[in-house]
């Protein structure tokens, strides 16, 4: 087969232009508002709003952050330099307990919910990776501005690092890890995890 | 014959001085002759936060690379790393703009990955921080509720 020069150029052409332009609106937008909405659809549900439903409404909001969420993409960027190191055993571990933890604080921060809206600001795409812009607008009128970095797995995006007002979380973790590893053993890790989500879940 | 080789010594001395001048002003400006050892990696932060060419960039507080440029691309500042070829950047590292001290200069800050694939040169830094401006934050919980 003969290389054609012109036709090269231009897929070329199309690859770039698929992947710098920003789109509106496109697969991961989606995908992030379906997620929104039933985060929504579940607070807003006066049948779950009594205190003796919060095991089924953690459950429901278990199985819609799952869905959405890659725990183990999110626990390797976390632990970076120090997932490796890790046997299998270990990172079996140690991704519920992260993940249970990252759930309490998302719940905790969803949990005061009260009428704040989310308008979404258009992503950017880059072949499997993509940012969604999201700005919460609280009932004071302030707004939060949120991105959600997503990368494609199959045919579904999933989230692996959120970074709220610039500051991002999974930054954040993996300095924690870092200076806790530096100090203490994996193991002593695990157990304050493990810990923390026995105190708050008992 | 002699009056000759007065002139000479004192060019020569003279051409001494300028070589010793031009050295100095590389070597207190960092300013680094074209061809150092070294590449460059790009990094698109949506707020530069006055970061500068020249500005350092540092791994575990231990400075190991410049700003290049710095250059306005959709809106978003597009800045130019130079990195030393012996350090390797991890394609999942995080880079973050800093400040030292509450009101010091600028600097990258690199919080390297746990990925088994490294940045080629010319490549990308994908996750980026913005600067974190002190006014704006303050301002956000002065002036906060309406």
């Amino acid at each position: 087969m003969h290389f054609r020069p012109l036709h090269s150029l231009v897929l070329s052409l199309g690859f770039f232009l698929a992947t710098v332009i920003p789109v509106f609106a496109g697969e991961p937008t989606q995908q992030m508002k379906q997620t929104t909405e039933k985060i929504l659809s579940v607070l807003s549900n006066p049948d779950l709003k009594d205190p003796g439903k919060a095991r089924e409404r953690k459950k429901q909001f278990s199985q819609i952050l799952d869905e959405r969420f890659d725990w183990e993409e999110l626990s390797r960027r976390s632990l970076a330099r120090h997932w490796v190191e890790r046997t299998p055993q270990e990172k079996k571990e140690f991704v519920p307990l992260y993940r249970d933890l990252l759930e309490r604080t998302y719940l905790e921060k969803v949990d005061d919910y009260s009428g704040e809206t989310v308008r979404y600001e258009g992503e950017t795409l880059d072949g499997e990776y993509a940012i969604v812009k999201v700005k919460i607008q609280t009932k004071s009128k302030r707004e939060i501005p949120v991105e959600y970095r997503m990368l494609k797995k199959g045919t579904t995006w999933r989230v692996y690092d959120i970074s709220i007002e610039g500051v991002s979380l999974v930054n954040n973790y993996r300095q924690q890890f870092s200076s806790m590893l530096q100090k203490s053993t994996f193991q002593e890790v695990l157990k304050k995890l493990r810990e923390k989500s026995s105190f708050e879940n008992p | 014959m002699r009056k000759f080789d007065v002139e000479l010594a004192v060019g020569f001395f003279l051409l001494i001085g300028i070589i010793c001048l031009g050295y100095l002003s590389f070597k207190l400006g960092k300013m680094e002759v074209v061809g150092t050892k070294g590449y460059d990696i790009s990094a698109v932060f949506s707020n530069s936060g006055g970061l500068k060419v020249g500005s350092g960039i540092v791994i575990a507080g231990v400075d190991v690379g410049r700003v290049r440029n710095i250059t306005l691309d959709n809106y978003q500042a597009r800045v130019v790393l130079h990195l030393p070829t012996d350090i390797k950047i991890q394609e999942d590292c995080i880079a973050s703009i800093r400040t030292k001290g509450l009101i010091g200069e600028k600097y990258i800050e690199i919080t390297p990955g746990g990925s088994q694939k490294t940045i080629p040169p010319g490549g990308k830094i994908r996750d980026t921080q913005p600067a974190v401006d002190l006014e704006d934050l303050i301002s956000k919980y002065v002036f906060g509720k309406i």
